[in-house]
């Protein structure tokens, strides 16, 4: 959801990791599905982020997923081939584009959703989807709702999901290689000394990325700190004023030719006027998903040059 | 109005100048704005050099147009509720603006788009009251300008309704007026409006005198009605798009401002037009002040401040007028 | 001095003809009035020589130049013309509205000088408002408007004074003060046009009345030739009687209970 740059192609050295993971889901899940789902039993009973619970007999077969996170989660847990809707905005990875985009993440069409006929939806847990989120409801369809704003939501929606599709190791699996690599950049960052870093997603007004959001997290595991890690949203409004008093080190923008580096008002930022901006790949960093460990891979390698291998 | 008067005005618009530059996220004490203005490096002097300076006079400039066209709208309308935005500037803008960014033009753009946008809506007002058979007939200008405005309005919600939410964000923040934005060149084209169309709007002065007597008396008198009617308008209107076009909608300015000037004793309306600038530069930097100060680090819509600013304003001058 | 040739005005949109084609002079040092029933077209003819109606046929000649030809303050120097109506929407002070009148001496840049503000003082005088100089216009009764509103006209200093309905909101006395004024005014050389609807003190005051009936003229000449009990019933469609009383030593018109 927060993106301020249109996205770039998918890098390979992550697609690799992400062959190598179906790859190996699938075998786990022809040795290993029958005995982690019990017959007879429901086959998930849980709570989503609006707090709903839900109980769905088996597995389902028929998935609109309307987040690009959730997207690719599902994907990355074998489940991808069982999406027959998406969002306009879920283009990860090149597989999801084949599968039909049903329109936007927020407030999409019910009937849309409806025509596609699934046994799971998949919303993200904004306000503007309450209104969907009841109507499907009402019309039976079993939904869920995810918030997806921190790395620990991650880990636990994408067990969920796990649940829900009913392949709970692939899920593991996803969640601990995640969880690997980002302990791995931590461990190789925590002695270096911490630039304190302004990551805006937005210029008119500036909205900068804060403490609530798993940018902000990744930051700190990639060895910088946030210069608004201290507000507890995910992003926060702020003023250019507020930015310069507070001097970050390094800022980091979408694109090489934006709009900061243009601008003669920004240049009162020092880290504007000595050049050390820095260009982050916005659609790699901009989803908490299974790319979170090459997210924080990436910020720690633009960060501490040389640090990570 | 008397000498006094005018000093005082100047004193207090040098004042909200320096009190708009000095307070912010930062209280920037006078030795570092001496020290900004001598190419000082700390971080205070380039908060005020880079940042402070220029939205203060990008406001300022915002105030006078607005001030001055308003002025001269409603000594022509014979009209207290008249103001800058009359014509369909305002929608005009707006739906100018909306299509720059709904078509994923930049930043840059917009500006240009909103002041095209202004100056085909207040065509358009004039075509539809010639339409409708006037003869330069104030009310049915009005009317006219109404008219433009709501068309405008239901053009700008067709194209935002179906719009991905940056696109909605940008309108909105577009519309609700802010000179956080201030750049120098941006700064250097208002300036050159507001100067000559100021001018030309005082020197209208005497005209906008007789016309203040109503039409067939103005005319009795020798003057072109229709033409200095006209002349007016597209000058008063030109200055207001301007305006839009660098700081987006910030309403009350236009039609509050010459209130406050009339109360301050100025009759005729060469001093009434001077003042209402003056008059509107200090109040759209106090407003500016205001919507840095109220809600730390985030920044209130200027356009809004205006607003809550000018009500109140207003409300007492009805008061008065009963 | 004036003089309306034929002069036709259609309003648009309108089915007939707001005035049909009306001819008469104003001639130097007389008074002349234009008198007729609400909706005859006065106030048109008024509206035609300062330009703020089209003329669909005829001319109104100015010193036998075409009115329609000449530049709007030049026209204004030479011949000050005082509405019916006009809206105030912002208060103004009187002397700042009498010196409204030499506006079309000044144009936009000149400031006043010596000969206008004797030209405004002596216009405040004549016709009685001098001591309301201070005040502001929205403070004023409808007859110390009107009176105000009668100095703007004389400050603009042309040889032709034209008036529609300049007595509404008068009492008697201040009604008989402005037509002595008019009168003195034409005596000294000037061309009054008056619009009117006080037919009795037209009618003692006037050198020639004009008779407007439906966009035409109905009559034309002195008091005497047009002031007949014939002719001003079927135009008014009132029953009435024309007597002549001693002290006064012109017509007047008594109109009498409808039939």
């Amino acid at each position: 959801m927060l993106r301020a740059d249109p996205p770039s192609p998918y890098r390979p050295s992550v697609r690799h990791l992400r062959s190598l993971i179906q790859g190996f889901v699938f075998a786990t899940v022809l040795v290993g599905c029958q005995r982690s789902d019990g017959d007879g039993a429901p086959a998930a009973d849980l709570r989503d982020d609006y707090g709903t619970r839900i109980a769905l007999m088996r597995p389902p077969e028929r998935i609109v997923s309307l987040n690009p996170t959730t997207t690719e989660i599902l994907f990355a847990i074998g489940a991808g081939k069982r999406l027959v809707g998406r969002s306009q905005y879920d283009t990860f990875p090149d597989s999801a584009k084949v599968v039909p985009s049903l329109g936007p993440a927020l407030r999409p069409s019910v009937e849309a959703i409806v025509n596609a006929k699934p046994d799971l939806v998949i919303l993200y847990a904004s306000d503007d989807n309450k209104a969907v989120f009841d109507r499907l409801r009402q019309a039976a369809i079993p939904t869920v709702a995810f918030k997806l704003d921190s790395i620990e939501q991650f880990r636990r929606d994408t067990k969920i999901l796990g649940q829900l599709v009913g392949d709970t190791v692939s899920a593991r699996i996803v969640v601990d290689s995640v969880s690997a690599t980002l302990d791995r950049v931590r461990r190789a960052t925590s002695s270096l000394p911490r630039p304190s870093v302004f990551l805006p997603t937005w210029y008119k007004p500036i909205i900068a990325i804060g403490g609530g959001s798993f940018m902000s997290e990744l930051l700190d595991i990639a060895g910088g700190k946030n210069i608004y890690a201290s507000a507890l949203t995910p992003t926060v409004t702020v003023t250019l004023e507020d930015v310069v008093t507070k001097n970050p080190d390094i800022v980091l923008v979408g694109q090489t030719d934006s709009t900061i580096q243009k601008s003669d008002a920004w240049r009162a930022i020092p880290a504007v006027r000595d050049n050390h901006v820095k260009v982050v790949d916005f659609d790699l960093v901009s989803r908490p998903s299974v790319q979170l460990g090459a997210a924080a891979v990436s910020l720690a390698r633009l960060l501490h040059p040389g640090a990570i291998p | 109005m008397r000498l006094s008067r005018w000093l005082w005005l100047g004193l207090a618009l040098v004042v909200a100048l320096i009190l708009a530059i000095a307070i912010g996220t930062i209280s920037v004490p006078i030795s570092a704005i001496v020290d900004a203005f001598r190419g000082g490096q700390s971080t205070p002097a380039v908060v005020v050099r880079s940042l402070r300076v220029p939205r203060v006079i990008l406001a300022s400039l915002v105030g006078a147009g607005l001030g001055m066209s308003g002025a001269a709208l409603q000594g022509t309308m014979r009209n207290p509720l008249a103001e800058p935005y009359l014509l369909g500037v305002s929608g005009g803008a707006a739906v100018g603006a909306v299509i720059a960014t709904v078509l994923g033009f930049g930043f840059v753009f917009v500006p240009i788009a909103a002041f095209i946008g202004a100056i085909v809506a207040v065509i358009a007002a004039f075509f539809v009251a010639r339409a409708a058979g006037s003869r330069g007939d104030a009310r049915v200008l009005l009317m006219a300008g109404v008219v433009v405005g709501a068309f405008a309005n239901a053009a700008i919600m067709v194209m935002l309704a179906n719009a991905e939410a940056n696109v909605v964000r940008n309108a909105l923040w577009w519309m609700m007026g802010s000179v956080a934005d201030a750049t120098w060149p941006q700064i250097g084209t208002l300036f050159g409006y507001v100067l000559v169309g100021g001018t030309a709007l005082v020197l209208f002065g005497r005209r906008i005198d007789v016309l203040s007597l109503g039409e067939d008396a103005a005319a009795g008198l020798g003057l072109d009605v229709d033409r200095s009617m006209r002349d007016v308008f597209i000058v008063s209107s030109f200055v207001a798009a301007a305006t839009v076009a660098a700081a987006g909608l910030i309403g009350f300015v236009g039609l509050v401002v010459p209130h406050i000037a009339r109360g301050l004793g100025a009759r005729q309306h060469r001093a009434l037009i001077g003042a209402s600038g003056i008059v509107g530069a200090t109040l759209v930097v106090l407003a500016d002040l205001l919507s840095r100060v109220l809600r730390p680090p985030a920044e209130l819509p200027l356009g809004a401040v205006t607003a809550l600013v000018g009500v109140p304003f207003f409300l007492a001058k009805l008061r008065h007028l009963r | 001095m004036i003089r309306f040739d034929e002069v036709a005005v259609r309003y648009p949109r309108a089915a007939s003809e707001a005035l049909g084609g009306v001819s008469f002079s104003a001639t130097n040092g007389s008074l002349t009035a234009v008198v007729g029933p609400n909706g005859s077209g006065k106030s048109t003819l008024v509206r035609a020589l300062i330009g703020r109606v089209a003329l669909s046929r005829g001319a109104v000649h100015v010193d036998d130049r075409d009115a329609s030809t000449m530049e709007r303050a030049e026209l204004a120097r030479d011949v000050a013309v005082v509405t019916q109506r006009e809206e105030l929407a912002f208060p103004v002070m009187v002397d700042d509205y009498v010196a409204l009148g030499r506006f079309p001496h000044l144009g936009i840049w000149r400031s006043a000088g010596k000969p206008d503000r004797q030209a405004i003082a002596e216009s405040m005088e004549s016709a009685g408002v001098t001591e309301l100089r201070d005040r502001r216009i929205d403070a004023l009764s409808g007859g110390e408007w009107q009176r105000v509103r009668l100095a703007r006209a004389l400050a603009q200093g042309g040889r032709a004074l034209v008036l529609d309905e300049p007595t509404t909101f008068l009492d008697i006395g201040h009604e008989m003060a402005v037509f002595e004024l008019l009168n003195r005014v034409a005596r000294k050389g000037l061309t009054v046009l008056l619009v009117s609807h006080q037919l009795n003190l037209v009618a003692r005051f006037a050198d020639r009345i004009v008779l407007i009936h439906r966009g035409l003229v109905a009559a034309e000449g002195t008091p005497d030739e047009v002031m007949r009990a014939e002719i001003l019933e079927r135009v008014y469609e009132w029953p009435l009687v024309v007597t002549r009383d001693p002290a006064i030593g012109a017509p007047a018109l008594v109109p009498l209970r409808s039939r």
